[in-house]
């Protein structure tokens, strides 16, 4: 009910009764003899209720009601008429006047109109505040579908985290294939400890937790909300990274690594834990996958034929394959000029020195000692490996073992130079017989016997010494097995001597065969051994013959043996040499005979006797002889006899 | 008189066929198997025309030829090289003319009849 209420009549006998009666029915009275002081104390007090008289001065009741709707509609405004005032009665209920009453005013009519004044105030009030009940409700309806929304968009980020991870994933390596499933379960948790969303891959292996409490998954002790990750990301507000345990839906437990992100409101409050628990078995298969793919390139490493090494900044063997570890040996840690040369010195033009200061691949021939005392030609190839801000960390180095092609090449340079210092020869060799045909054709056509043996002479010499060439260039050309069997020794030394002797006493030189009788048998390729012998013996006799000092010049070719082998001795006193030819004679084409040597005789002699595992012995004093010692095998190693059989 | 040939060449039996050919075609000859000898043979005999292998040893045939066209009474004495090496003619350039081994004994005798006649 209304407590207040205005009553407006210029009777004043009215006012005071009606003021008593209303009095008495609890309200408040206000009064006011017309419209203009009715609208001072309304805008005072706003009295929900108006009573007041049609016919006023100043401003009579239907002015004040129009004023009075005008400045507050809801205030209910009941009029009081005399007789015959009908007309206004009604032109005020047009204006909204809430009722009427006549003169004289009988109580049971007042009343009935307060109560209806007072049914329209209660009834706008629970009008109002039923409309406003209802934006409440509305708002409360609003921020729980927002809420719901938030959720939706929550999963939708952690689905969308996942998938867009699985897709840098498979976007960086579409051909590993065991990405293909994220192996991480991915949930949000609100500050209830209750899972508020998942990834697809939480939902297929551990169950619709959604709703749930957060520590429901975990098998440790992890599972209560107090120990679980995410009620200590709530407790502490800090992220988590444990590891756990948790249970599959078929009732298995897997090991993962979690890890939680407190996700914090505009407060600063945390608000939602974001998990993400990676599954390690996943995780080790990955890893085996990927020992299997180093074990693979290992492999390959291995079986490559030529030598890998990667080195540090410091030179330092980082990684060996096989190949090298088999010829050079080392540890890791150790200094790849060790390897290569054990005298620790870094070689000053270090292709992998190059390569870290430059940081690009180089190329470099040298020579290497292998552990076993070899040496090899090694064609160094490197490579340098970076790290991701592009510095060079370490050099691969590859070397491929090219000393066969070396040699090869040697070979080849070697007859192209014989192939000249031949033609040289040749040409000579060509001019001397021409001069011998010319002398015996001149002889011919003077009939002067004389002429004719002397060119005969010429030309028998010139043929002999162009046989020997080619006979010498036919054997170094070709590399012959030896065709051994067993012979007798003195047999032997005397065929060898039957060449040589004739030619030495035809010029005055005295030839001695000092032969041990008893010296057997031996194991040799007859025809070439006796062959490099007298190729000895023959210079031998040059070395007599171009030495004019002694009045006498005398060979003595010597067989003896010992134990294991048989030695056979050419000495002169010839001319002798000096260091320089003795250290070079065996050397291809080095001859101190000029035009008479081709530089290929003692060379050939001296592979002859190292194809048979023999040794030559040479001293010599210039002006005084020389004294050749060659000493050969009774019984020929295995491995040449086999080589002859294959 | 006979014109008279030095013949220089390391190689005897050269010597003795260039000698015998020379001779045998009406030339007087001389030879020198090396440098030195050649050196002296040449200021013995004062030779009208000079035959030079260039490869010899301890002193070559080109030395030879630098050491004696430097004497005033000398250098005029033109010089015909005979070699055996691949590019004989560079080695003296103001030689008469460049003979390789082996040689045709007929564009020789030429060569000389050119050079100093009959």
């Amino acid at each position: 009910m209304a407590d207040r209420i205005l009553i407006v009549d210029d009777e004043e006998d009215i006012r005071v009764v009606l003021k008593i009666s209303l009095s008495d029915l609890g309200y408040e009275v206000y009064t006011a003899e017309n419209g203009e002081e009715a609208l001072q104390i309304i805008e005072e007090v706003t009295p929900p209720i108006v009573l007041t008289d049609i016919r006023m001065p100043v401003m009579d009741g239907l002015e004040l009601l129009r004023k009075i709707k005008q400045e507050d509609p809801e205030t209910e405004v009941i009029m009081i008429t005399g007789h015959g005032d009908m007309d206004l009665a009604i032109e005020s209920l047009k204006h909204e006047a809430t009722d009427f009453i006549t003169k004289p005013i009988k109580d049971e009519l007042l009343e009935i109109a307060l109560k209806r004044a007072n049914e329209r105030i209660t009834m706008r009030r629970q009008l109002r505040e039923y409309t406003e009940h209802l934006e409440d409700l509305v708002r409360e309806k609003s921020a729980k579908l927002v809420e719901a929304e938030r959720l939706i968009a929550v999963g939708q980020v952690v689905e969308g985290l996942s998938s867009a991870m699985k897709n840098i994933v498979e976007d960086l390596e579409s051909g590993l294939t065991y990405f293909n499933e994220m192996p991480c379960f991915v949930s949000i948790h609100n500050s209830n400890n209750e899972v508020v969303g998942t990834n697809q891959l939480y939902k297929e292996r551990l169950g619709n937790k959604i709703g749930r409490g957060s520590w429901e998954i975990y098998a440790s002790s992890a599972a209560s909300q107090e120990n679980c990750p995410v009620g200590k990301t709530f407790s502490t507000g800090k992220g988590q990274r444990r590891r756990e345990r948790v249970k599959n839906l078929n009732g298995s437990e897997l090991p993962v690594m979690v890890h939680t992100a407190p996700i914090r409101n505009r407060d600063g409050k945390v608000e939602l834990v974001l998990e993400m628990a990676a599954d390690l078995t996943e995780v080790s298969r990955l890893q085996e996958d990927l020992l299997t793919c180093q074990q693979r390139y290992q492999l390959l490493f291995d079986a490559a034929p030529c030598y890998f090494t990667v080195q540090d900044r410091d030179l330092k063997l980082m990684a060996a394959n096989k190949k090298f570890l088999e010829d050079f040996g080392m540890q890791f840690g150790s200094f790849c000029s060790q390897a290569y040369s054990h005298d620790g010195e870094p070689h000053p033009e270090c292709p992998v020195w190059k390569t870290f200061e430059e940081g690009e691949s180089q190329q470099a021939e040298t020579v290497v000692t292998a552990k076993s005392g070899e040496q090899y030609n090694v064609l160094i190839w490197t490579a340098p490996i970076k790290n991701v801000a592009g510095e060079v960390t370490h050099v691969m180095e590859m070397s491929t073992n090219i000393t066969q092609i070396r040699q090869l090449q040697d070979h080849l340079s070697s007859l192209g130079l014989l192939i000249g210092s031949i033609s040289h020869g040749i040409k000579g060799l060509l001019t001397g017989l021409d001069g011998g045909m010319y002398r015996l054709e001149s002889g011919f056509e003077k009939e002067d016997q004389e002429r004719i043996k002397e060119g005969w002479e010429i030309v028998r010499h010139m043929i002999g010494r162009i046989r020997n060439m080619s006979l010498d260039l036919l054997y170094y050309a070709k590399e012959r097995d030896l065709q051994w069997e067993r012979t007798d020794v003195l047999t032997f030394a005397n065929d060898v001597a039957l060449t040589v002797e004739p030619k030495a006493l035809g010029h005055n030189i005295e030839f001695v065969r000092d032969f041990d009788a008893s010296a057997g048998e031996f194991e040799v390729d007859a025809g070439v051994l006796a062959s490099a012998l007298t190729n000895i013996l023959e210079n031998a006799l040059d070395a007599c013959l171009e030495d004019n000092s002694k009045k006498a010049h005398k060979i003595i070719f010597g067989v003896r043996q010992d134990k294991d082998d048989i030695i056979f001795d050419v000495s002169d006193n010839g001319i002798g040499m000096d260091e320089e030819t003795r250290e070079k004679m065996f050397t291809l084409f080095y001859s101190s005979k000029g035009r008479e040597g081709t530089g290929l005789g003692l060379f050939i002699s001296n592979n002859i006797i190292v194809q048979h595992e023999g040794s030559v012995q040479v001293d010599s004093t210039p002006g005084e002889g020389s004294r050749f010692t060659v000493r050969m095998p009774k019984i020929l190693p295995d491995e040449i006899k086999t080589l002859q059989k294959d | 008189m006979a014109k008279k040939i030095l013949v220089v060449d390391d190689d005897p039996n050269v010597v003795y066929y260039l000698v015998g050919l020379f001779h045998d075609n009406g030339y007087e000859t001389c030879a020198a198997h090396n440098a030195p000898e050649a050196f002296d043979m040449l200021q013995k005999e004062k030779p009208d025309l000079i035959t030079l292998d260039i490869d010899m040893p301890e002193v070559t045939g080109p030395q030879f030829y630098r050491k004696y066209t430097k004497m005033d009474d000398l250098k005029d004495i033109p010089v015909i090289i005979i070699s055996g090496l691949a590019k004989p003619h560079l080695a003296v350039k103001k030689a008469v003319a460049v003979v390789e081994k082996p040689f045709d004994r007929d564009q020789l005798l030429k060569i000389v009849k050119d050079t100093i006649g009959e």
